[in-house]
């Protein structure tokens, strides 16, 4: 039958397209709901395997560290804030509030000796000793959370590599290219003398003693003229296990 | 950690440039005042009163890393010592000094404890004595510098608690205390 305009087709039309919107609204709906629900089982589930290996995320920083990974890939920040669930429940917000404090602690008690840069090894065997009636272990990635969260402070708290270290900057210094390939440099022995700066890098003698001076002037470098050879060396608080001598009097 | 004896040497005496004297005043500030708690520390537990500077002293050399002050950190480190009460010169080429881990009037402090727990408040030792005799024996006062203990003495001599007199010779000079 053919189909004439009129004001009943019209409407017939107009019913049908409201059918349809309706009934995608419902399958939109339907799929929302159900994904609502997946993610909801995924929490309790989340939630259920925190409570289930509570202590195990407590105690063993390895095990810690995945599962922040597994939260991460799930977009579940547990550090996010002190309140809600996941702080309550596992109590790590205040674990990592606590470390930051601490780890704020030691690099300021540090700084005079080494300018506030700071082996991230160093930093942890010290975290370590301070907290030594803790039973909980703190592993490096435990360290470079909680720093991660100091950043928020706009402290200037940041981690850097040089080579195969990393370390941490509690001084808002910023390090320019020259001065992180001579850290990397003073890695082996602990320092470095201006002709081996020269050498190695394939430096002028002027850019040599220039970063050095710099490095000297923000108390990163300490001098040292009693060797026999007569040679001056530039030696590195920070990239010597001793970064930390004074301040465990 | 390494030892001189029984005692205990801190870490930055193993790490070469703290034998050289620093020259960003920020890294040397720091420096001095980890040798000044050094030298004294050192000092009390070995009851050493004078110190030579051009002098072998076991802290002016580290034979295990191969470091050795030079004068120009000794009298640095020295001379931050006496501007804070904590050593005087015994030369005008400050060439000697006389180690104060205790401040001239807290030794003096010492010596009134010291009449007091023995009962002395009325009685006359001679200066000897007060330095080696058995009394003073397992106290800080056995074996102090005669130099030291003489300021201490007229100290209190000033404030009426003791007379000093003369003997014959210097070894007997005596003390009346009258606490």
């Amino acid at each position: 039958m053919r189909r004439r305009p009129g004001i009943g087709g019209l409407q017939t039309a107009a019913a049908a397209r409201d059918q349809y919107r309706l009934l995608g609204e419902n399958v939109a709906k339907l799929r929302t709901d159900l994904m609502k629900e997946q993610l909801a089982t995924f929490r309790s589930q989340l939630e259920e395997f925190a409570r289930k290996h509570k202590n195990d995320i407590r105690k063993n920083p390895a095990f810690r560290s995945q599962f922040h990974e597994m939260c991460a890939k799930v977009g579940v920040d547990p550090l996010a804030s002190n309140k809600g669930f996941w702080a309550e429940l596992l109590g790590i917000g205040d674990f990592y509030y606590e470390l930051g404090v601490q780890i704020v602690e030691i690099c300021l008690s540090t700084r005079p000796l080494n300018g506030g840069l700071i082996d991230l090894q160093e930093l942890c065997k010290l975290l370590r000793q301070k907290r030594k009636h803790d039973r909980e272990a703190v592993s490096e990635d435990d360290c470079l959370r909680a720093i991660s969260k100091l950043k928020t402070l706009g402290s200037g708290f940041e981690v850097i590599s040089a080579g195969k270290k990393k370390l941490v900057r509690s001084v808002p210094t910023e390090l320019k290219k020259d001065h992180n390939e001579i850290l990397e440099l003073a890695q082996a022995q602990g320092y470095v003398t201006v002709d081996e700066v020269e050498r190695r890098l394939s430096w002028t003698h002027g850019r040599a003693i220039d970063a050095l001076d710099t490095l000297l002037d923000e108390g990163l470098a300490m001098i040292d003229d009693g060797h026999s050879d007569g040679k001056r060396r530039y030696w590195f608080p920070c990239v010597s296990s001793i970064s930390s001598f004074g301040a465990d009097s | 950690m390494q030892k001189l004896g029984d005692f205990k040497l801190p870490h930055f005496f193993n790490y070469p440039p703290y034998f050289t004297l620093q020259p960003v005043r920020e890294t040397r500030e720091k420096q001095v005042q980890l040798w000044k708690d050094l030298i004294l520390d050192y000092c009390r537990t070995q009851k050493i009163f004078i110190i030579g500077l051009e002098e072998e002293f076991p802290l002016f050399s580290n034979p295990v890393i191969e470091r050795t002050l030079s004068h120009e950190a000794r009298e640095a480190f020295f001379s931050a010592l006496v501007s804070e009460g904590r050593a005087e010169w015994l030369d005008k080429g400050h060439r000697k000094c006389l180690i104060l881990w205790h401040r001239i009037q807290d030794w003096a402090g010492i010596i009134l404890n010291f009449v007091k727990d023995n009962g002395f408040e009325d009685s006359v030792m001679t200066v000897e004595e007060i330095r080696s005799g058995i009394e003073s024996r397992g106290t800080e006062l056995h074996g102090i510098d005669r130099t030291i203990l003489m300021r201490a003495l007229k100290i209190l001599e000033q404030k009426g608690k003791l007379a000093i007199f003369k003997g014959t010779s210097a070894d007997d000079e005596g003390v009346k205390f009258s606490v």
